[in-house]
């Protein structure tokens, strides 16, 4: 910082301490108390926090394990097959495929799974979802309602027949305080901005 | 004629003499206050009384805030949070850190004013104020030195003051020596992730983040800028607790089973075979306009209950 005085240098160099926590009682009245009284201080001190900021939001830059030699691929196969693989990756991951058994193998066997999940039947959809297929739902009334009474008696059927072997699935207990400490956790993510508009003063 | 004119410069003048008192600030100012309220720093004891129908809630507590965390010391224990994580020591320590995406949010229901300089507490502050159209929706006194809000009052679209947030022995820049034994609780580290389930918008709030939740539900974060609220979409073998001593809250959609505390209100109902967790700040009006976007309480059909009880 070029014009800096001596006593603004050992303000600022203070500044720095009192943000890492690690300044002595008596400089941490000497801070507090020019904080609290000089605009230009508190200019400073805001600066030196948003470049601290700045510093700890910068990515992490790891090398991705299958860039060095004999990595193998891992992850890097469920993205292949998601086709979620960025352009630049995508020649070093076929020319590893190219040249290894091993992850040629797990490919194959990573794309059967998928396949076989995806043949599994679906989830029963929230309601709210449905708002848009209720058009669709209403011409299928009938059909379904004849399914329904099918499917009921042949529930009934089968209940009878195996209801003494079925046992009920352990319920997930969650408790609300654990629920709303989420929510405060994700609510002092500083946010990346806030709609608020210009208009004139009632 | 000459009456005419004297009465419109007179009133003109009245105009902007209370112009002068009452700037509008533009919304880069307003994420300007907001976000130095976010990274002050001070120590002070916190009093947050809240109203919900004839039920009042208070809390009282010790807060330090340093670097965008809060710190709350309790007897033996405390807590910390901020930038997305969680850490509490007591009697079963435990940490969340949520690797958050927030998208960017355009809504723009809200304008702000300042109204003048105040004295609060001896410190030179500001009141500014946050208005949904004609209504006010919430009052600042902030602190001049340390952009802290020593005083944040919310009101409800009646004009009912809901909740009162004030901040006394305030020492702004103090800090005391953080408490040992935070690195060694064990964390949890969830990922932002697309939902297919939670709505883009509900009732003015967007959609910024989601999540997985505890039992294979989906938490979904939403804000309109000023309040934000949680939605806990959860699957049929959930088991909530903390509703035993629930209230019922009452809206032209159904009955709910609600919590309020001091800093929230916690309401919970189900549809059929899913279940619903809501948390956040927002005030009784918007709660009941974001439930009314979202599916309704409804027991669960006969079959349903019949299928449970044979299958599980």
């Amino acid at each position: 910082m070029a014009g800096m005085t001596p006593a603004n240098e050992r303000l600022s160099m203070l500044m720095s301490c009192y943000l890492d926590g690690a300044l002595m009682p008596n400089e941490l009245d000497e801070v507090v108390e020019a904080l609290e009284h000089d605009e230009t201080t508190i200019a400073e001190f805001r600066r030196l926090q948003e470049i601290r900021r700045t510093l700890r939001m910068l990515p992490m830059l790891d090398i991705p394990l299958y860039l060095l030699p004999g990595e193998h691929l891992g992850e890097q196969l469920s993205a292949y097959l998601d086709g979620e693989l960025i352009t630049m990756e995508m020649p070093a991951v076929l020319a590893h495929l190219d040249s290894c058994t091993e992850c040629r193998r797990e490919l194959g066997e990573l794309d059967r799974s998928r396949t076989a999940v995806r043949a599994l039947p679906g989830l029963e959809t929230p309601e709210f979802l449905e708002v848009h297929r209720a058009a669709a739902k209403h011409a299928k009334r009938g059909m379904r309602t004849a399914v329904a009474v099918a499917s009921g008696i042949a529930a009934v059927t089968i209940a009878f027949t195996l209801g003494p072997f079925s046992s009920e699935p352990e319920p997930t207990a969650v408790s609300i305080v654990d629920l709303q400490s989420r929510h405060t956790a994700i609510a002092s993510v500083p946010s990346s901005g806030f709609g608020v508009q210009v208009s004139n003063a009632p | 004629m000459t009456s005419l004119r004297r009465t419109v410069f007179v009133g003109t003048t009245a105009l902007l003499m209370m112009a002068s008192f009452t700037n509008v600030v533009s919304a880069s100012e307003l994420d300007d206050v907001l976000k130095e309220a976010r990274d002050s720093t001070y120590t002070a004891s916190r009093l947050v009384v809240s109203v919900w129908g004839d039920q009042t809630q208070v809390s009282r507590e010790f807060v330090e805030r340093a670097d965008g965390m809060e710190m709350v010391r309790k007897d033996t224990s405390w807590s910390m949070t901020g930038n997305g994580k969680t850490v509490s020591m007591g009697d079963e320590p435990a940490g969340i850190t949520f690797l958050a995406h927030q998208r960017d949010i355009s809504t723009s229901r809200y304008t702000i004013v300042r109204r003048g300089k105040v004295s609060h507490m001896s410190r030179p502050c500001q009141i500014v104020e946050v208005m949904e159209g004609d209504i006010l929706r919430a009052s600042f006194i902030v602190d001049d030195r340390s952009g802290a809000l020593l005083l944040q009052e919310l009101y409800a679209e009646n004009g009912d003051l809901y909740r009162r947030t004030t901040l006394s022995d305030f020492r702004a820049y103090r800090t005391y020596e953080a408490p040992s034994g935070g690195s060694e609780v064990p964390t949890e580290v969830v990922m932002s992730e697309d939902s297919v389930l939670l709505p883009d918008t509900i009732a003015g709030y967007q959609l910024v983040d989601a999540f997985s939740a505890p039992g294979g539900s989906e938490q979904g974060f939403y804000t309109d800028g000023l309040f934000r609220f949680s939605l806990f979409f959860l699957g049929g073998n959930t088991v909530v607790s903390g509703f035993e001593d629930s209230m019922t809250f009452v809206t032209e959609t159904g009955l709910y089973e609600m919590v309020p505390t001091a800093q929230a209100v916690r309401l919970y109902w189900r549809d059929g075979s899913n279940r619903y967790v809501l948390v956040g700040d927002l005030p009784p009006d918007h709660v009941a306009d974001v439930l009314s976007e979202l599916p309704i309480p409804r027991s669960r059909g006969m079959w349903s209950r019949w299928w449970s009880l044979l299958f599980g």
